[in-house]
């Protein structure tokens, strides 16, 4: 299985740095095209916010951002209707609390991989009370007792240790992301993986509950692909993402 | 699965610098006041209006014009979009028509399908011919969006399509029908109101008006001026890392990572936004809609201002280079360049001064003092009206306008004394 996986994976990367390379978004121009009546400034510096941020996988991306928008649409919300139509509320919000009671795991070792005892301390203390008084995590009785969820990642790690963004990068079906944070991803997945071989999970299991797991995240969700209708979204989402983070590691 | 939850706050985060995003769970908020901060924020100081949480909304969609028509890089915007809010029995109707560069699911529209559906009303709710979904399925590429009277036949063309519709899909059966919308969608209702009085499929039973400019020209003018980066794109660009980073500073120091209302209003408490600072907002979420207006409008049109002349752009093309583009533009641009020639093309003879006429409320000015069925509903701070033009409007509606004294453009379309206002205009449409 794990050979197997490690198969995939390798051949994923091969794939990907193929892709990577090989797609172009540049405009190909018919003989009878005219350039625009408005130049573009000549100094991409002076946009600010709007240049900040180098885009040198945008070909690849913008095909990634595309397939996603489908497999959205076609495959992932199908999917969340059906399953907020069979699942009562109280289990879809116990579901809810259950995932993020995980979760605070690996917020856990990122507090402490950043020295930030008090918030590695507050994350501790939400998961021991969740997970005895809150029935395994399905009740979150933590935050009306005043401890405050925390969210970080191996991303923002990785960000607090110097780690540069890189380029921007859309994976599949997850999204908007940067060379650093998928990494970041990588590492926080294995940590997930972790713990599920410690409460001594079958892998069939393991999957149902990942499963589960992307399910509910969607389905809390808003965010529509083009829901805001703009040509544009891709450029706006990569600036909000790429500043959002920013925020983030700064935090 | 992290990803996924850094993007819901991501949304969030964008939300929030928009104006009523933060909705009312929170009743009052302790900003300092200002019509800008009314206008970012919402008018929270007052306490929000008790409307319903959540709407049954069906989303619809409408074939305008040949779907192959529409350039494959809108491969989205195939069909126009639009909602309908349906009442149990037969119900008096009403049409709300979004602002400059808002699609008919704005967060502004969602606060006034709900007032209106709590008052018993089917509601019917559409974009603005300035939003992109709208443009790209307009059977129109004559008239720029923006001038009143050609937008007003559109949208009464798409009004009786989407009418139809909704019958026959929906069963949806009217005792009567009334119009409104927001700032350019108030302006539009007026003319779209003079053309009915010809036509006369909907014979309006009212018609309101809220938050309208007076002039489109002198309304943009001022947006404009809020982030001109003609003059000095150094300032604004600095001004815009400055806001950045104390929102930054300021999540840092709060305790918990997430947003809710609560802590969105804490943050705009702790970062302390300068007048400067809030117009700069302001221009900045209007340039970006108006980006997307200019885009639209070249792929539909034809008009190669931001993108190749005579180019039909594939889904997966960068468009990176016409967002640059577009940053050079302000509305003022756009009505020079594009508007004028357009129309004086028409009409050799016409000027500027002709032109910002008619796109104005004073071009169908006798027709607003007399007609009683037309109301205004609008704030003496809104920050698109001129010096004067309050007065204006005041002088032409007499006792069919309430003018609140605070509110901002459209901050208070959930608060309380803004939704009694309208229950006491509209009286389930029984009066």
């Amino acid at each position: 299985m794990s050979m197997l996986a490690n198969k995939c994976s390798r051949l994923f990367v091969i794939a990907l740095c193929f892709l990577l390379l090989a797609c172009t978004s540049q405009p190909r121009l018919e003989s009878t095209a005219i350039t625009p009546i408005i130049a573009i400034p000549d100094n991409l510096a002076e946009l600010g916010v709007m240049s900040a941020y180098a885009d040198p996988w945008e070909g690849f991306n913008r095909r990634m951002y595309y397939f996603n928008a489908k497999a959205d649409e076609y495959v992932l919300l199908p999917i969340v209707t059906g399953y907020k139509q069979i699942t009562p509320d109280v289990v879809e919000t116990g579901l809810s609390n259950f995932f993020n009671n995980l979760a605070e795991i690996s917020t856990f070792i990122n507090s402490l991989l950043q020295f930030k005892l008090s918030v590695a301390g507050e994350t501790l203390g939400r998961f021991a009370v969740n997970t005895s008084l809150g029935f395994a995590g399905l009740i979150d009785v933590a935050t009306p007792m005043g401890l405050a969820a925390q969210d970080e990642d191996f991303g923002q790690t990785l960000g607090f240790w110097g780690v540069k963004a890189g380029p921007y990068l859309v994976l599949p079906l997850l999204g908007p992301s940067s060379l650093r944070d998928a990494s970041g991803l990588v590492f926080d997945g294995l940590a997930d993986q972790q713990v599920m071989d410690e409460l001594g999970m079958k892998s069939e299991e393991e999957l149902y509950l990942s499963l589960l797991n992307s399910i509910d995240a969607r389905s809390r969700l808003p965010f529509r692909y083009y829901g805001s209708g703009s040509a544009f979204e891709y450029d706006y989402l990569k600036l909000l993402y790429k500043k959002y983070r920013e925020i983030q590691v700064a935090r | 699965m992290r990803i996924l939850s850094v993007l819901l706050i991501i949304i969030l985060a964008a939300c929030s610098s928009k104006p009523d995003a933060v909705v009312v769970s929170k009743p009052v908020c302790d900003l300092a006041y200002s019509s800008y901060q009314a206008t970012v924020t919402g008018y929270c100081q007052e306490a929000a209006a008790d409307l319903p949480e959540s709407l049954d909304i069906i989303n619809k969609s409408i074939t305008i014009k040949p779907l192959d028509e529409i350039s494959e890089v809108f491969w989205f915007n195939k069909k126009m979009k639009y909602s309908l809010i349906k009442q149990e029995a037969s119900a008096p109707l009403i049409f709300i028509i979004a602002g400059t560069g808002a699609s008919y699911d704005s967060v502004k529209m969602l606060s006034l399908q709900k007032s209106f559906f709590q008052q018993g009303y089917h509601v019917i709710s559409l974009s603005s011919p300035t939003f992109a979904n709208f443009i790209v399925n307009s059977p129109n590429t004559r008239y720029m969006p923006g001038d009143l009277a050609h937008d007003a036949e559109y949208l009464y063309q798409v009004m009786n399509l989407v009418w139809a519709q909704v019958q026959a899909q929906d069963a949806v059966e009217a005792l009567s029908f009334s119009l409104t919308g927001y700032s350019l969608g108030g302006a539009h209702s007026a003319f779209i109101s003079l053309l009915d009085e010809e036509k006369k499929a909907f014979n309006f039973e009212k018609v309101l008006l809220i938050n309208p400019p007076v002039s489109l020209y002198n309304s943009v003018s001022i947006l404009d001026k809020y982030f001109d980066l003609g003059e000095n794109r150094p300032a604004a660009v600095a001004m815009f890392d400055d806001i950045f980073s104390r929102f930054s500073i300021a999540y840092a120091a709060q305790r918990s990572s997430k947003f809710d209302q609560g802590s969105i209003f804490s943050l705009f408490k702790n970062v302390a936004l300068t007048e400067a600072e809030l117009k700069l907002l302001i221009g900045a979420s209007f340039r970006i809609s108006s980006s997307d207006m200019i885009f639209a409008i070249d792929v539909s049109f034809n008009t190669g201002a931001i993108t190749y002349k005579n180019h039909s752009i594939s889904k997966l093309e960068s468009l990176t280079h016409s967002l640059q583009r577009a940053s050079d533009i302000t509305f003022g641009d756009y009505f020079d360049r594009a508007m004028l020639p357009r129309a004086q093309r028409e009409d050799a003879s016409i000027s500027k001064a002709d032109l910002i006429e008619r796109y104005s409320l004073h071009a169908i000015e006798d027709y607003l003092t007399a007609s009683d069925k037309i109301y205004l509903v609008t704030n003496q701070d809104d920050i698109i009206l001129q010096a004067g033009e309050v007065e204006y409007l005041q002088s032409i509606f007499t006792d069919r306008a309430k003018i609140f004294p605070r509110g901002g453009h459209c901050g208070n379309f959930d608060r309380l004394s803004f939704v009694e206002h309208l229950q006491a205009r509209f009286q389930g449409g029984l009066n």
